[in-house]
């Protein structure tokens, strides 16, 4: 009976583990190609509403600054910018500690450190 | 929550221990396989040293007390997706002995966390070794002195956190958008019995728990809400359980925060309104500097003593004016009378705190 539990109970996590690395790969192919083009002004009308690159790169700065005084004024007042690199390790540390999504903290990272 | 004894488990922890720990490897294990991301847009992150400092004068029922601080929280990135973080607080409590108007303390030394993360994808992150315990949102959110409106902890702080507000185990969180509305936020941890004491340092006492919490988060509206769950596993095996709110109206400069807690050692709640005067018509150079704070907090005594809980039922009521002199830097202060039938006392506090970042190398460069 012990060992159909551990089993059914192992069985149950792999396959949630699974489920969530194969969805979060999916959501990261997403939100990488969001990003990437609303910052290079390539993305299409159906995402950004408008394919011109000043309206790209106006898309992603209005995104960028709406998640950052949204997630960072959850705690804190919004601090000034900081330098590119120490950015990238300030927003991994508040990822972690305040469960910040992925598609908000490269929106963040990308306007913090225009 | 008293020190943890050291009790022997029951077998049938035993078998869901092996349960939890083999699903948690498993998941672990089997994550990067699955999952390999690149992360192109995030420049190369540099290690780097942030933290805050301050000198906190109160006086508690008339008992003054200087409490100078400085808490540095070290971030060591590794790759992509590994992060080393560590926070020690150097903290001194000075008090006047009988007879004597000078001041005398010494300096408390604590590793309040130290773990490595490793996000897993955009919504597992794995944590190992000593964390703040997920319960609730002050603890791992709003406990650093240069965060917090009021100086003061609330009262019903070591509820679900313990006196050393840190677990010894692993964990697993993330947050990941549900639909376009709205984010879910979730950690799920298990800690294990320390009873670890380094020489000269606050020792790295956890108990053996498990836990969880989950919230969600509407960015639109600047609304979150959760709750927190956990289940010791030693001693008298007793539930405890939280709720958490926050609101930030967009076109305010406003926000509420607040707690709900209960278990068997107590229970209550802590409201706390902030009010930044940025939309006074005058003098708004310092106006847009200036906030106003209050804190409401109530603690009934449950039914298992603690030594980090009041004694007897609690309510206090706090006022505070806090002045940003610039980003990072302000001073604070506060007013609270705090009711109970040991018998009311004023506490007030005053002082300066700083918020600092230090590059551990070249940090303009991507």
């Amino acid at each position: 009976m012990r060992f159909r539990r551990s089993m059914l109970a192992c069985l149950s996590v792999l396959i949630l583990g699974a489920v969530l690395c194969a969805a979060g790969q999916e959501q990261a192919k997403v939100v990488d190609s969001k990003v990437s083009s609303a910052g290079t002004g390539t993305a299409s009308s159906s995402t950004l509403g408008s394919s011109k690159p000043v309206q790209a790169a106006a898309y992603s700065r209005f995104q960028g600054e709406q998640r950052y005084r949204a997630n960072c004024g959850r705690c804190h007042m919004a601090p000034h910018k900081f330098p590119p690199r120490m950015m990238a390790t300030i927003e991994r540390h508040m990822r972690v500690r305040a469960t910040i999504t992925n598609e908000d903290m490269k929106f963040i990272v990308r306007y913090m450190t225009e | 929550m008293p020190a943890a004894c050291g009790r022997r488990p029951s077998s049938s922890f035993s078998f869901h221990r092996r349960i939890s720990l083999l699903g948690a490897l498993l998941t672990f294990l089997a994550v990067p396989v699955l999952h390999a991301q690149e992360q192109p847009d995030i420049p190369k992150p540099v290690p780097v040293i942030i933290g805050g400092a301050g000198f906190i004068t109160s006086f508690d029922g008339g008992q003054p007390d200087l409490g100078p601080l400085i808490a540095p929280v070290l971030l060591v990135p590794i790759g992509d997706r590994w992060l080393i973080e560590s926070r020690t607080t150097f903290e001194a409590d000075m008090s006047q002995e009988p007879g004597s108007s000078a001041f005398h303390g010494q300096v408390l030394k604590s590793i309040d966390y130290l773990q490595l993360d490793f996000i897993a994808n955009p919504y597992v992150t794995v944590t190992v070794g000593r964390f703040l315990t997920p319960f609730g949102i002050f603890n791992e959110r709003l406990y650093p002195i240069w965060i917090r409106n009021l100086q003061t902890d609330p009262l019903i702080l070591p509820i679900g956190t313990g006196p050393s507000q840190a677990s010894t185990g692993a964990m697993v969180r993330g947050g990941f958008p549900a639909t376009s509305k709205f984010n879910i936020n979730y950690a799920v941890y298990f800690s294990a019995l320390s009873t670890v004491t380094l020489s000269n340092v606050t020792p790295l006492d956890s108990d053996r728990l498990v836990g969880g919490r989950a919230g969600i988060f509407i960015p639109n509206a600047r609304l979150e809400i959760g709750g927190s769950f956990e289940h010791l596993l030693q001693d008298e095996r007793s539930n405890s359980f939280g709720f958490h709110g926050g609101w930030q109206p967009p076109a305010l400069p406003l926000e509420f925060r607040g707690e709900y807690q209960r278990s068997a050692r107590g229970s209550g709640y802590w409201i706390e309104p902030a009010y930044r005067l940025s939309q006074v018509p005058f003098w708004q150079y310092a106006m847009r500097r200036t906030q106003l704070v209050a804190r409401m907090q109530q603690y009934f005594v449950g039914e298992i003593p603690s030594d980090s809980l009041p004694p007897v039922n609690t309510r206090q009521f706090e006022f505070g004016v806090n002045y940003y002199f610039r980003d990072g830097l302000r001073a604070v202060s506060s007013y609270g009378r705090q009711f109970s039938e040991l018998g009311n006392k004023n506490v007030w506090t005053v002082g300066l705190t700083y918020r600092f970042a230090i590059p551990l190398g070249p940090g303009g460069e991507n």
